[in-house]
């Protein structure tokens, strides 16, 4: 989770990553935001994010992602 | 019929509502369905054949889809761990046929029906250019209403059952009603299946609360629409048409008065869609929020139009800079030019895809793909030049978090807006230019001074009242962006206050709302792309 949370601050810095649930509600990340968010998460924890779990669900809070890369990790 | 003419505002409209309340329950959506081919038909007469052959179409295919991924699912649970791989890869080959198939389908009838014309003229002028003596026949092909909205909504359909976001719908009235719902269908909001299919079947009831809420926000969209859209008309039609007689003073009221036009009678129309359909207990998603709040133009496209950008983000642009080829480049772009630049190039691909696509979806000329290349090469040249302004901006100690530097964001990036909607309003690429180029060159004021601006199809009273109610919705809009509702707020009111401000809305609307014999009768902007 920290490592997730350093990843973040790269990308866009000055968001409260611990606690924001609204990072793609309040468009703190924005599509090209999360294109690179998604080659950073994919190279930092050898997983594939498919198109479909690209949803504001998965996006929203630091823990949402956390939870996906999780699940993601798990089903290899 | 249009949502602002007499013929739906007080003959269909309230008769779908007494139709809809009066039966029970379960056959509401009948009603609907009903009120949705017979408004379809209202416009678009005989090619009613087309939305039915495409409904079967689109139902067919959904169906297939998830067979394909039944079918799938049951040889998966009886194979070896090993074994499975191959079988998700050679179903998702399978799905993928049948998903192009279905979306080639409904795509190449929009291409074929919107497009033909302009593709048509553009290979004759090069034959001309050329000079082969040989022209293309083009034919005339009449354009379902609503037609790049139902595509929309019906490819949105087929690829969220392929991701398995969605059950594939058996029961073709239900689909069909959600491709076809009346307040819909000419302009929007383009709606995915899991937002409205359910609570357009559900059949609510029509509240005391829903009906005067709804109401109310049908009125706000009359204001915006008839008092301050449908008067702009005239003036805006001279200035575009006959340009080149007036002076650069008259090209910045023509390109920022548009702006405010498109805006009006576009959000207005929505409020009266959403309105319209709140009074049904349907609620569809929000296509406006406050635009010219915005900080930047990537900013501004995820509040102005918004499930149109929502559907070319999620249809488009994910797919595509997702997909195998620009993930390898993405990787191998970021080893090389760092973590910044390195997935740029990727968005910068889908990002051309998607501003192509918007412009082209627009409609069928050349200032509509000049429109979406400007936003294209706007928003990109924003992302290239982030870390350099915020290199300087740290430099020279500015907190961007001013009220001052904000401020100066939303200026700018109204400046790029007004500039960009010149060239979607403009008759050809070429003039746009010529009007913007006399803005620089042949500015002045004369034309304020000498009263040539009176004389361009608005007097000084038309004038004033734009002023009165674009400030109207202006602070309005301001209480939105704070969250505030005005609706609710009124509510709350005593009923001596309340209906107080219910006929000043009904009396402004009859007294300043343009129609009758001194204006033209304005057709939905949107209504045509």
């Amino acid at each position: 989770m920290e490592r997730l949370i350093e990843i973040l601050e790269e990308i866009e810095d000055g968001v409260d990553y611990e606690n924001c649930t609204t990072l793609i509600d309040e468009h703190y990340l924005d599509s090209l935001a999360i294109i690179s968010l998604v080659a950073e998460l994919e190279d930092e924890f050898d997983i594939v994010i498919p198109t479909v779990e690209i949803i504001p669900d998965n996006f929203n809070s630091a823990k949402a992602m956390w939870e996906m890369i999780t699940r993601l990790q798990e089903e290899g | 019929m249009t949502y602002f003419g007499v013929a739906y505002l007080f003959m269909f409209l309230p008769l779908t509502l007494i139709a809809y309340s009066i039966v029970p329950q379960k056959h509401r959506w009948k009603v609907l369905l009903l009120a949705s081919y017979a408004f379809f038909w209202s416009i678009s007469k005989k090619l009613i054949v087309y939305v039915i052959g495409s409904t079967f179409l689109i139902h067919y295919i959904g169906i297939w889809l998830e067979l394909l991924q039944n079918e799938r699912n049951g040889i998966l649970k009886e194979a070896e761990k090993e074994q499975k791989k191959k079988i998700r890869a050679e179903y998702l080959k399978k799905q993928r046929r049948v998903l192009t198939f279905g979306v080639l389908v409904n795509i190449g009838i929009l291409l074929v029906v919107k497009y033909i014309g302009f593709i048509g003229g553009n290979v004759n002028s090069l034959l001309q250019t050329l000079k082969i003596p040989f022209k293309l026949q083009i034919p005339k092909i009449l354009m379902p209403i609503g037609i790049s909205f139902y595509t929309l909504q019906a490819v949105s359909y087929l690829v969220d059952i392929y991701h398995e976001k969605i059950k594939a719908d058996k029961n073709i009235a239900r689909l069909s009603l959600y491709l076809t719902f009346f307040p819909q269908i000419m302009e929007g909001p383009i709606c995915r299946y899991s937002e409205t299919a359910m609570q357009l079947w559900e059949g609510n009831k029509i509240t005391y609360a829903n009906l005067k809420s709804g109401l109310l926000r049908i009125s706000y969209g009359m204001i915006k629409k008839m008092i301050i859209a449908d008067r702009l008309n005239r003036f805006i039609g001279e200035i575009y048409r006959n340009y080149a007689k007036y002076d650069g003073g008259i090209m910045v009221a023509g390109m920022v008065l548009y702006t405010l036009q498109l805006y009006m009678d576009f959000s207005g129309t929505m409020d009266m869609v959403i309105g319209t359909s709140e009074i049904f207990g349907i609620k569809l998603p929000e296509n406006f929020k406050q635009p010219f709040f915005s900080k930047n133009i990537s900013e501004f496209w995820t509040r102005w139009h918004i499930t149109l950008g929502a559907f070319f983000r999620d249809y488009i642009f994910y797919p595509l800079s997702l997909s195998e080829p620009l993930k390898k480049l993405t990787t191998n772009a970021r080893k090389k030019i760092g973590k910044y630049y390195g997935p740029l190039i990727a968005s910068a691909i889908a990002l051309f895809c998607v501003w192509f696509c918007n412009g082209l979806w627009h409609g069928a000329a050349w200032t509509f793909i000049f429109f979406g290349m400007y936003h294209f090469v706007l928003i990109l040249s924003g992302k290239i030049f982030e870390p350099a302004v915020l290199w300087i901006s740290a430099k020279l100690h500015i907190n961007r978090e001013k009220a001052w530097y904000k401020g100066l964001q939303i200026i700018k990036t109204t400046l790029l807006v007004f500039v960009g909607e010149l060239f979607f309003r403009a008759t050809t690429v070429t003039s746009g230019f010529e009007m913007l180029g006399k803005m620089f060159t042949n500015f002045s004021l004369n034309s304020f001074k000498d009263g040539t601006i009176l004389k361009l199809g608005m007097d000084v009273q038309d004038f004033i009242i734009i002023a009165i109610f674009t400030i109207l919705v202006f602070v309005i809009s301001i209480m939105h962006e704070k969250d505030i509702s005005v609706r609710e707020k009124i509510s709350k009111k005593n009923i001596v206050i309340r209906w107080t401000i219910y006929y000043l809305i009904i009396f402004a609307i009859l007294l300043f709302g343009a129609y009758g014999i001194n204006y033209e009768a304005v057709q939905p902007m949107y209504a045509n792309f």
